[in-house]
C-alpha cells in the first residue's frame, strides 16, 4: 500500500523540507518505519526509546484522528497520513 | 433589556440574522469564564467585550513583563509589573463599560476551579500549559458548560470546542505528559486563534452556527492554511469515557 504522509513542519528539518513524503506499509507503523528508513532524523522526533509514539506526536489518517492504537490502523492505496504536534502555548 | 445606547452601540451585529435583539440580549445576560489574560486572553476578552458579554470574569496569576507585549496587547508598556488582570480590566472597561469585568489574581487547581467557576456559562482555554487546560476540561465537563480550547506556537495554533457529553473532549487526545517549554510565537498567532474562540463563544451564546465539535482546526499562518480534522469521543478518556482508565499525568 502507498500512502502520503504529511509532515508537521518541525520535523520537515529531517526531510530536507519535504512537507509530504510517499511511504510503503499496510498500517500506519509500518508507513512511519518506511519514512524512517530514508529519513532516520525522524526516529527520535516520533518515537521514544521502547517505540512508543512520543506523547507530543498526533496521527490522522484521512483528516480523522487514529488515536488510539494509531500505528495499528489499516492503511489503503492513496490514504493520507498527517502527522502533527500537540500545542500548548498561549 | 437592551438601553438605547446599547442598541446603538451593537446595531451592526443586532442586524446579523440569527442575532437580532433576542441575541444580543443573550450575549448581555452571559458570564464567561476566560482563563488566562495573555496571548489567547487578551484578543477573546476583548472582543468578548465588544460583542457586549455581559460579564467576564478573568483569571491570571502573572504580572505584566517586557517579554509579554510582542502579543499580549490588552498591556502596554505602562502596565509593565502590573497584575495581567488589573491591566486587563483597566482597558476593557475603557473598551466598553457596559461590560461587567471581574478579575481573580490567581493560580488556577484542581482544588480551587469548582469556586472560580461558580456562576459562570462557559469556559474559554487561554492558558500556556496543558496540565492547567486538563484542569479546566474535567471542569466544563462535571459543570456542564462548554470549554472553548485554544493553543499556539510559533505561526501555529489550533483550536477545538467541547460540549459536554455531545462531543470529544481534550482529553480524548490525551496520549500522556509533555513537557512544558517556553514557547516561541509571534502575536498574530494568538490574535488569529483568540478571535475564533471567542467566534465560538458568541454562536454558542446567541445559538446559532456550527460548533467546532468533534473537529480540531489547526491554523499554519505560515503557509496560510486551515486544516479540520475529525475527533471522536475516545470511550477510555479518563475525563469523559465510559470505561474511564486512570492516566497517570
Amino acid at each position: 500500500m502507498s500512502a502520503k504522509v504529511h509532515l508537521h513542519l518541525t520535523l520537515r528539518q529531517h526531510t530536507n523540507s519535504q512537507e509530504v513524503v510517499e511511504a510503503e506499509g499496510a498500517t500506519v507503523g509500518e508507513c512511519l518505519k518506511d519514512i524512517i528508513k530514508r529519513f532516520p532524523g525522524l526516529e527520535s522526533a516520533l518515537f521514544d526509546k521502547r517505540g512508543k509514539l512520543n506523547n507530543i506526536v498526533e496521527i490522522y489518517l484521512n483528516l480523522q484522528s487514529a488515536y488510539p492504537d494509531e500505528l495499528a490502523k489499516r492503511v489503503k492505496d492513496g490514504d493520507e497520513i498527517h502527522v502533527t504536534l500537540m500545542l500548548a502555548g498561549g | 433589556m437592551l438601553s438605547d445606547q446599547e442598541l446603538t452601540r451593537y446595531d451592526r451585529q443586532i442586524m446579523i440574522p440569527g442575532i437580532g435583539k433576542e441575541g444580543q440580549e443573550k450575549l448581555k445576560s452571559a458570564k464567561v469564564f476566560v482563563a488566562g489574560a495573555g496571548g489567547l486572553g487578551s484578543p477573546v476578552s476583548i472582543y468578548l467585550a465588544a460583542a457586549g458579554v455581559g460579564s467576564l470574569r478573568i483569571v491570571d496569576h502573572d504580572r505584566v513583563e517586557l517579554s509579554n507585549l510582542n502579543r499580549q496587547v490588552l498591556h502596554w508598556e505602562e502596565d509593565l509589573q502590573k497584575e495581567k488582570v488589573l491591566s486587563a480590566q483597566d482597558k476593557l472597561r475603557k473598551l466598553n463599560r457596559h461590560v461587567d469585568v471581574e478579575t481573580m489574581n490567581k493560580t488556577i487547581t484542581e482544588e480551587n476551579i469548582q469556586d472560580l467557576l461558580k456562576g459562570c456559562h462557559a469556559i474559554v482555554d487561554a492558558m500556556d500549559n496543558l496540565p492547567t487546560r486538563y484542569i479546566l476540561n474535567k471542569a466544563a465537563l462535571d459543570k456542564g458548560i462548554p470549554f472553548f480550547h485554544g493553543a499556539v506556537r510559533a505561526f501555529e495554533g489550533r483550536m477545538m470546542t467541547v460540549a459536554p457529553g455531545d462531543s470529544a473532549c481534550l482529553r480524548c487526545l490525551y496520549h500522556g505528559p509533555v513537557a512544558q517549554e517556553k514557547f516561541p510565537v509571534i502575536g498574530v498567532t494568538p490574535a488569529v486563534v483568540g478571535c475564533i474562540q471567542a467566534t465560538e463563544v458568541i454562536k454558542y451564546l446567541v445559538g446559532i452556527g456550527e460548533l467546532l465539535l468533534n473537529r480540531l482546526l489547526i491554523y499554519d499562518g505560515l503557509s496560510m492554511k486551515f486544516t479540520e480534522f475529525k475527533v471522536k469521543k475516545n470511550p477510555k478518556c479518563d475525563h469523559c469515557g465510559e470505561k474511564r482508565e486512570r492516566i497517570i499525568s
